[in-house]
């Protein structure tokens, strides 16, 4: 046969034979999404996950390895990592009760060293450098970023367990923010200098909703007042999604993140239903994309784009995928109940993500601990949320 | 033919052959099994912004994270396609010898 004819008849087969492939390869990376994410128990990956996360804290030398890397790129995910992980084992320990006294161990251990770090080296040590470029607008100063992740966590605790020594700390937590929020003209309270934001906002509203449920205290009006300035004044107008930060006068910062959305709809459930469902079928519709039955999500809408950044991790080029909101599209795909999303998202998690299995544990190797905290709080979020939603005197 | 004759003659087989297609794919699935087995999935960690381990610092980890990042794509991507190439392309030279 002739050359020519030779390498048309060899491209010919290549052709084929990819049009054969690449439509099937992901039916060898598909799960069910209970795989990932069950309404009772606990899932198998969800189980793997936290037996590493558990093993990351009970090995000193393990975990330290693993920060420092972390703190290399973002001191930020160091904090991050311990707040999922916390408000994920609340979840666990609700979800698996034989589980719950190796939960609560854990969730003290990361409590005690976080606020003994943060009282040692000060508000500066789980923030990014830019910190303390500028001094913040309100002193002394304080960053919402810290205190309500930090108030979630001891109300997660409490919630699985009371525990009277973490009592005053989340009380005392809760009024800062309550009080600095009553104090703030436009209810915006600063995580960085100037630099308010959106996730930190709902995240320490969302403490203040699990405060309320375990003290019998009531802060609706300022949930609510909070809530409908967001409407108001946090929504990007082309897309409909909420920005990501903004100034303490109101001004918009930076626009709608997907490394942010996910996470913010979550938060919003214990908020405002309606509002949640509004911003996680937009998110969805805006941020979230399937090539050969992989899916993923996006950081920005087709309305506003950001620069690349540590939030967002790297951008691959044309199908605009970012690894960042892909990892939080979990929390809202199983917040949602969107199962055919977590699934796919599950098949991505397990094609592109290097997992990486020892003795039972399990790990990402394109991640890092704080990507497997999450992933292993949307693998188990939930009880937390209903127990609030539901009220102290169903659930007593 | 000897085992080795055999080998060699595989070895030289032209690229756009079958045998061509399955030695691509084979030198592929050796590839990856090298930088697999020297530990670089680790430094796929690269992918959310963190440094591989051992504090290899950041071009280092970089390099190797992407060299297993493009090796892996080419074992589940590439090697399957020339794979299935090599099939088809044997099945229509056996066709067209019977014709």
């Amino acid at each position: 046969m002739k050359r020519a004819k030779r390498i048309l008849a060899a491209c010919a087969a290549l052709i084929l034979a990819a049009a054969l492939w690449l439509p099937c390869l992901h039916l060898f990376f598909a799960r069910p999404a209970s795989a990932f994410y069950v309404k009772e128990g606990l899932s198998p990956k969800a189980r793997q996950l936290a037996a590493r996360q558990m093993q990351l804290w009970a090995d000193p030398l393990l975990r330290k390895q693993e920060l420092d890397r972390m703190r290399l790129s973002n001191a930020e995910w160091d904090f991050m990592g311990r707040s999922f992980l916390v408000w994920a084992l609340a979840n666990v320990g609700l979800r698996d009760p034989s589980s719950k006294p190796a939960c609560l161990q854990t969730m003290d251990r990361i409590i005690d060293e976080t606020l003994q770090l943060e009282q040692q080296k000060g508000l500066c040590f789980f923030l990014m450098p830019y910190a303390k470029d500028r001094p913040y607008l309100v002193q002394p100063a304080r960053s919402l970023f810290l205190d309500g992740e930090i108030a979630l966590m001891l109300a997660s605790r409490r919630i699985l367990q009371e525990k009277p020594e973490y009592k005053p700390a989340p009380t005392a937590r809760v009024n800062l923010i309550v009080n600095a929020l009553r104090r703030s003209p436009r209810l915006a309270l600063e995580s960085y200098p100037d630099e308010c934001w959106t996730f930190d906002h709902v995240v320490a509203l969302a403490a203040i909703r699990l405060a309320d449920y375990l003290d019998g205290t009531d802060h609706a009006d300022l949930i609510r007042d909070w809530v409908a300035m967001a409407r108001q004044k946090l929504v990007h107008p082309e897309s409909g999604l909420l920005i990501s930060s903004f100034a303490t006068d109101g001004s918009p910062l930076v626009g709608p993140e997907g490394s942010s959305l996910w996470m913010i709809a979550h938060c919003l459930q214990l908020l405002d239903e309606g509002f949640a469902r509004d911003q996680y079928d937009r998110a969805r519709r805006q941020l979230s994309g399937r090539t050969l039955g992989f899916s993923y999500a996006r950081e920005w809408p087709d309305s506003w784009k950001g620069p690349a950044d540590i939030d967002s991790g790297p951008i691959i080029p044309f199908f605009e995928i970012s690894a960042g909101s892909s990892g939080m599209a979990f929390i809202g795909a199983s917040a949602f109940g969107d199962e055919p999303f977590l699934a796919s998202l599950n098949a991505t998690l397990d094609f592109a993500g290097f997992p990486s299995r020892k003795k039972g544990a399990l790990r990402y190797c394109a991640s890092n601990p704080v990507g497997d905290a999450a992933l292993l709080y949307a693998a188990t979020l939930g009880p937390i949320w209903q127990k609030v939603k539901a009220g102290r005197n169903q659930s007593l | 033919m000897t085992f080795w004759q055999r080998i060699r003659r595989f070895w030289r087989a032209d690229i756009f052959s079958p045998r061509g297609f399955l030695l691509r794919a084979g030198v592929i699935g050796a590839a990856f099994l090298a930088l697999h087995l020297a530990g670089l999935r680790d430094y796929a960690s690269v992918l959310n912004g963190t440094v591989g381990p051992a504090s290899t610092g950041w071009k280092t980890s970089a390099f190797l994270g992407v060299a297993y990042l493009v090796v892996y794509m080419a074992l589940v991507i590439l090697a399957p396609i020339l794979i299935l190439a090599a099939g088809i392309l044997s099945l229509w030279h056996r066709r067209r010898r019977q014709q």
